[in-house]
């Protein structure tokens, strides 16, 4: 867990970057620090790994005070990727991987074991890419090595200032998409730093709005896009209001009023399947996708009943009403 | 061309103890210069004090302005009013450091700085060390600024070191000086011609290791494979 306690940071110049900020972000969690630039999202950030050190407050992690730790020693156990990634151009594909496994001095066997694993985990042919160099590879794929080197020598907690941040659109969502699955599966702590207001609903499990260093409002996506605190988190969301809606409400709450169960799931095709957790959105597009009137959903494994094409357009509609939208 | 031979088994012996002593004076002066501006260059990288580093470079700077003959006089002068020897190696030695100086420093400087922030971010975000960032970041990717560097100063000093042959300093300055005194065109052109393919000779071998120093990494481009 990491705990930050009444944090300032007031930079040499005068500008206060962060004004008395609290919080607790729970191990396992992607929580986002979503803002503008200058609303000190970042300064947040690398507090965590004290390449910032706050001018007032303190940050605990699992109890114990950073600012008693040996910087080297703690930001080795913290994982750190960022935009412009910064992939060591001289070394390989490998060699950049195995800086903080190096560093910790781990045996070289272990290591080469455990880049080969990272390079599959991050979709890209180990035997095909481990000797390469930073600039025999697309965007994509250096921010692909930039995940992988955060997550080397398996840190319980990473930092991710905008690692998507440049890449063209379509990349950014696959990359997204992938990162969302990955940290599924590897229960990370991860804080993750946007200005854009689409990845941190789709990624976090709770937003941290800040504003000229001010928390605004930290709460999940959906409580966030529902129940803005104050005019500022209101305006910050302004037009997208519709569109946010649909991304965060889940096909479960209109499932909760239907109870379709036969027939049986259509499992004609794998991939026909709706999540629980699913957007509208998300349906929207897979009704699209497959040319079908219902689609089976399901909670985990477990089938909880059709979902006609028509239930999630009522509901669409209704979002609509709600956010005040004119179409 | 036949007395160009004549002149050269004439003197044959000679040229090569004087090419000898040049190629010594340079290496040895180049070697000290390496070292100090090497350090002072880095050092200059991790100072916090920009008013002392525009101040050193500008001192670096200004030695480079004065005529080398010029820089050699003033040394003897102050040697001499220090008392120390005031011919030989030893003052052609500093006359020739000092001289070479500035370019090293300089490519050091800015080949150090010029590394990405993000990279040095990064480097500092996983926890190492400074000196592990130096020496498997910063200089691996300054190398080849800092190898032309010292390329231009070695050249440099190979032409500035004929110079020395006045302060007694031996090396090919020697022949030329005495071509000079006597006139004779065989001296001179036995001076010149072996200081002028030493630089184009040292040029182009340093220009290898320059290519070999060059971290692989730096050199492929997008489509090659490895």
């Amino acid at each position: 867990m990491i705990t930050l306690q009444r944090v300032c940071k007031t930079y040499p110049n005068g500008t206060n970057a962060i004004c008395d900020l609290s919080l607790e972000i729970a191990e396992g969690e992607t929580i986002v620090l979503l803002g503008t630039s200058g609303s000190g999202k970042t300064t947040t950030m690398k507090m965590v790994n004290r390449l910032i050190e706050p001018t007032s407050g303190k940050i605990f992690i699992n109890g114990k005070d950073i600012g008693r730790q040996d910087p080297i020693q703690l930001r080795r156990k913290i994982g750190y990727a960022i935009q412009h990634v910064g992939l060591f151009p001289h070394m390989t594909v490998a060699e950049n991987i195995a800086v903080v496994p190096g560093l910790l001095r781990w045996p070289v066997s272990q290591i080469d074991k455990r880049v080969n694993v990272l390079l599959a985990m991050v979709g890209l042919e180990p035997e095909d890419f481990s000797d390469r160099y930073p600039a025999q590879l697309s965007g994509g794929q250096r921010q692909r090595i930039g995940v992988a080197r955060a997550l080397a020598a398996d840190p319980p907690i990473v930092l991710m200032d905008e690692p998507f941040g440049a890449l063209d659109p379509i990349t950014r969502e696959q990359l997204q998409n992938e990162f969302i699955e990955l940290v599924s599966k590897i229960k990370k702590t991860i804080i993750f730093v946007t200005h854009d207001v689409f990845e941190a609903v789709k990624m976090g499990d709770r937003i941290a709005l800040l504003d000229a260093g001010r928390l605004q409002q930290l709460a999940t996506p959906v409580e966030l896009v529902e129940n803005p605190a104050n005019e500022f988190v209101d305006q910050f969301l302004g037009q997208h209001r519709f569109q946010l809606s649909l991304l965060t409400r889940t096909i479960k709450i209109i499932m909760s009023g239907i109870n379709q169960k036969t027939p049986g799931p259509d499992t004609s095709i794998p991939s026909l399947r709706l999540r629980a957790r699913s957007s509208l959105i998300e349906a929207l597009d897979m009704f699209k996708k497959f040319k079908k009137v219902t689609l089976p959903v399901y909670d985990g494994q477990r089938f909880i009943g059709n979902l006609e094409k028509s239930h999630l357009l009522k509901a669409i509609t209704r979002v609509i009403g709600e956010t005040g939208e004119t179409t | 061309m036949s007395s160009f031979m004549e002149i050269f088994q004439k003197l044959g012996p000679e040229i090569l103890t004087r090419t000898y002593e040049h190629i010594y004076l340079v290496f040895l002066s180049m070697v000290i210069a390496v070292v100090i501006a090497l350090s002072l260059g880095i050092y200059l990288t991790r100072c916090r004090w920009p008013k002392f580093v525009s101040v050193v470079m500008a001192i670096a700077g200004a030695i480079q302005t004065i005529p080398s003959l010029a820089l050699i006089a003033f040394i003897v002068v102050v040697f001499a009013i220090i008392k120390l020897p005031t011919i030989g190696a030893i003052p052609a030695l500093v006359a020739l450091v000092l001289y070479a100086l500035l370019p090293i420093l300089r490519n050091t400087y800015t080949g150090i700085r010029q590394v990405d922030d993000s990279i040095i971010e990064v480097a500092v975000g996983m926890g190492m060390k400074s000196h592990q960032i130096l020496f498997s970041v910063e200089l691996p990717l300054s190398l080849p600024v800092i190898m032309a560097g010292i390329r231009i100063s070695t050249v440099w000093t190979i032409g500035v070191a004929t110079l020395c042959g006045l302060i007694g300093a031996g090396g090919l300055g020697d022949l030329i000086i005495k071509g000079l005194r006597s006139i004779r065109p065989d001296y001179l052109l036995a001076g010149t011609l072996p200081a002028a393919v030493l630089a184009l000779v040292f040029d182009w071998l340093l220009g290898l290791v320059e290519k070999w120093l060059t971290p692989e990494g730096l050199r492929v481009g997008p489509d090659s494979q490895v």
